[in-house]
């Protein structure tokens, strides 16, 4: 199935666990959440598939405070797998709680870093086998990526000061090749009609439909188009 | 051998972090002449304080030959900030599958020419080799790094032609610097390693390290046969086993019998065979 772009489902404090539960059915996860930091607008926002008695455990005993999936994670570039924080007191203390909730230990968590100091944290946790986990996580973590990115970008855009900031800019050629997508080109044909690799247009796509906080190319052109940075068809 | 260093373990290898620093400030301090922050010799800018990704090539004896810094490009990097004539003033790509290299460079004092294991172009491929499988590890797709044309020529010499360039050469300092784009694909990592001869896993882990970095310090505090009196035969015989133990299990047997025949040595002797094995197989 296909996960639906955030800005598309209904605008509620729901739309963020459904967003993550898509992001749980599609890439075979038990459970995802998200923290989010925003020093710009000093908010903290959290969401998560958990049931309730682990998330009120979760707060009644201020895991949050010591949890290193948040702490050490947000140091990290990379995702990171769980593993490389097991022998941390803190990561036992937690996940010794989580696992009289029925919870794994075995998860990532996948670091944001945002342009004004914001940081979001994308975790997936599943219980499988470790050979089944390492097979899972070469297989969804470039699509976590993304995904970790467009949920952080579309919290942060809620606070209004942040919105502003967020303004998009694409470079020129940014914008000429999604002009050139809007005037129903395929990336083949860019290339050639620009001289440069299928590569490079993919990678500049890319680039625009995350500085659209879009999904897929034709919303990015939809969003484009709305704030006038390139013109229809 | 490479090594990552990144905000998660940085407080056990900070020896390792301020000998790249010392690196950094020799190359592009004093070599390309850029202009860079040197302080107590170590060239340290604003992005090494936002817990960027250090890939680090190290050479068998722990030392740091080769570096380069990775950062995402969803946040703060060079090409946003200070490399922005480059972009000729164009707002920079942002990807959550794309990471931004930059200082990347080789200790060429150290290192020889052509292509054996202590050369520039090993260290280089090793350290690319390194950097795409730990970036593709990461569901990293594409690499965008900023380079001179130096080393813009080194990686079309060794089989991993950047695939674009974005923006345009600029001058900096004794050389120019441009922005390359390199995928971190299958093809391209076995491009690198057929080119350079590399089957191995380049990592080393984190303990592995630690105890190399260990034994490069007590061999740097006591040097072995520091008075340079001619090795006995059973010093000899030590320093043979030594090299010859291919296993850790090996290695073991060998320091056991040191131990053993203890009483045979004078405590410096002992102490000298049992930290610094290497040191001693260096001067047999």
């Amino acid at each position: 199935m296909e996960i639906v772009d955030l800005s598309t489902l209904p605008d509620s404090e729901v739309r963020y666990t459904e967003f993550l539960r898509q992001i749980c059915d599609k890439h075979e996860m038990d459970h995802a959440a998200y923290a989010g930091m925003n020093p710009a607008a000093g908010t903290v926002a959290g969401f998560v598939t958990y049931d309730d008695a682990w998330t009120e455990h979760y707060q009644n005993q201020g895991l949050i405070m010591v949890d290193p999936t948040i702490h050490m994670a947000r140091r990290s570039i990379a995702p990171v797998d769980w593993s490389r924080l097991e022998r941390s007191p803190d990561f036992q203390r937690v996940f010794r709680d989580a696992s009289d909730f029925g919870l794994s230990n075995q998860g990532v968590t996948i670091p944001v870093r945002g342009p004004y100091g914001d940081i979001g944290l994308l975790s997936a946790t599943r219980n499988c086998s470790k050979e089944e986990w390492r097979k899972l996580y070469t297989h969804v973590i470039s699509d976590l990526q993304s995904m970790a990115v467009h949920i952080h970008d579309h919290v942060v855009s809620t606070d209004e000061l942040t919105n502003a900031l967020y303004h998009p800019t694409l470079s020129s050629r940014e914008a000429e090749i999604l002009q050139w997508v809007a005037a129903g080109k395929s990336q083949q044909d860019i290339g050639d009609i620009l001289s440069i690799s299928h590569r490079t247009v993919e990678v500049h796509l890319r680039s625009s439909r995350e500085k659209l906080s879009a999904l897929t190319t034709p919303q990015a052109v939809g969003r484009a188009i709305a704030i006038g940075l390139i013109t229809p068809g | 051998m490479i090594i990552v260093v990144d905000g998660l373990n940085r407080h056990m290898f900070s020896e390792v972090l301020d000998e790249m620093f010392e690196l950094r400030a020799r190359v592009f301090g004093e070599r390309l002449g850029w202009d860079v922050n040197i302080q107590d010799g170590k060239e340290i800018d604003e992005f090494d304080h936002l817990d960027p990704a250090y890939v680090i090539g190290l050479d068998d004896e722990g030392n740091v030959v080769a570096a380069v810094r990775a950062l995402q490009t969803t946040g703060p990097h060079m090409l946003s900030d200070v490399f922005s004539a480059i972009l000729c003033g164009e707002a920079p790509l942002r990807s959550a599958t794309m990471w931004e290299s930059t200082r990347f460079c080789v200790d060429t004092q150290r290192l020889t020419r052509g292509k054996d294991k202590n050369s520039v172009s090993y260290a280089t491929c090793e350290l690319m080799i390194g950097s795409l499988e730990y970036a593709k590890n990461a569901g990293i797709q594409d690499i965008i790094t900023v380079i001179d044309p130096v080393m813009d020529r080194v990686l079309k010499r060794s089989n991993c032609a950047p695939y674009d360039y974005v923006g345009k050469t600029v001058p900096m300092g004794k050389v120019h610097a441009l922005a390359a784009l390199l995928d971190c694909t299958d093809e391209r990592i076995a491009g690198l390693r057929e080119f350079a001869g590399i089957r191995n896993d380049v990592f080393i882990d984190e303990d592995d390290a630690l105890a190399l970095f260990a034994a490069k310090k007590a061999a740097a505090r006591a040097p072995a046969n520091q008075d340079h009196k001619p090795l006995t035969d059973l010093e000899k015989y030590f320093v043979e086993q030594m090299s010859a133990a291919t296993t850790e299990a090996e290695r073991q047997d060998v320091l056991k019998l040191i131990e053993a025949l203890s009483n045979t040595f004078t405590p410096e002797q002992k102490t000298a065979l049992l930290q610094t094995p290497r040191a001693f197989a260096h001067e047999a």
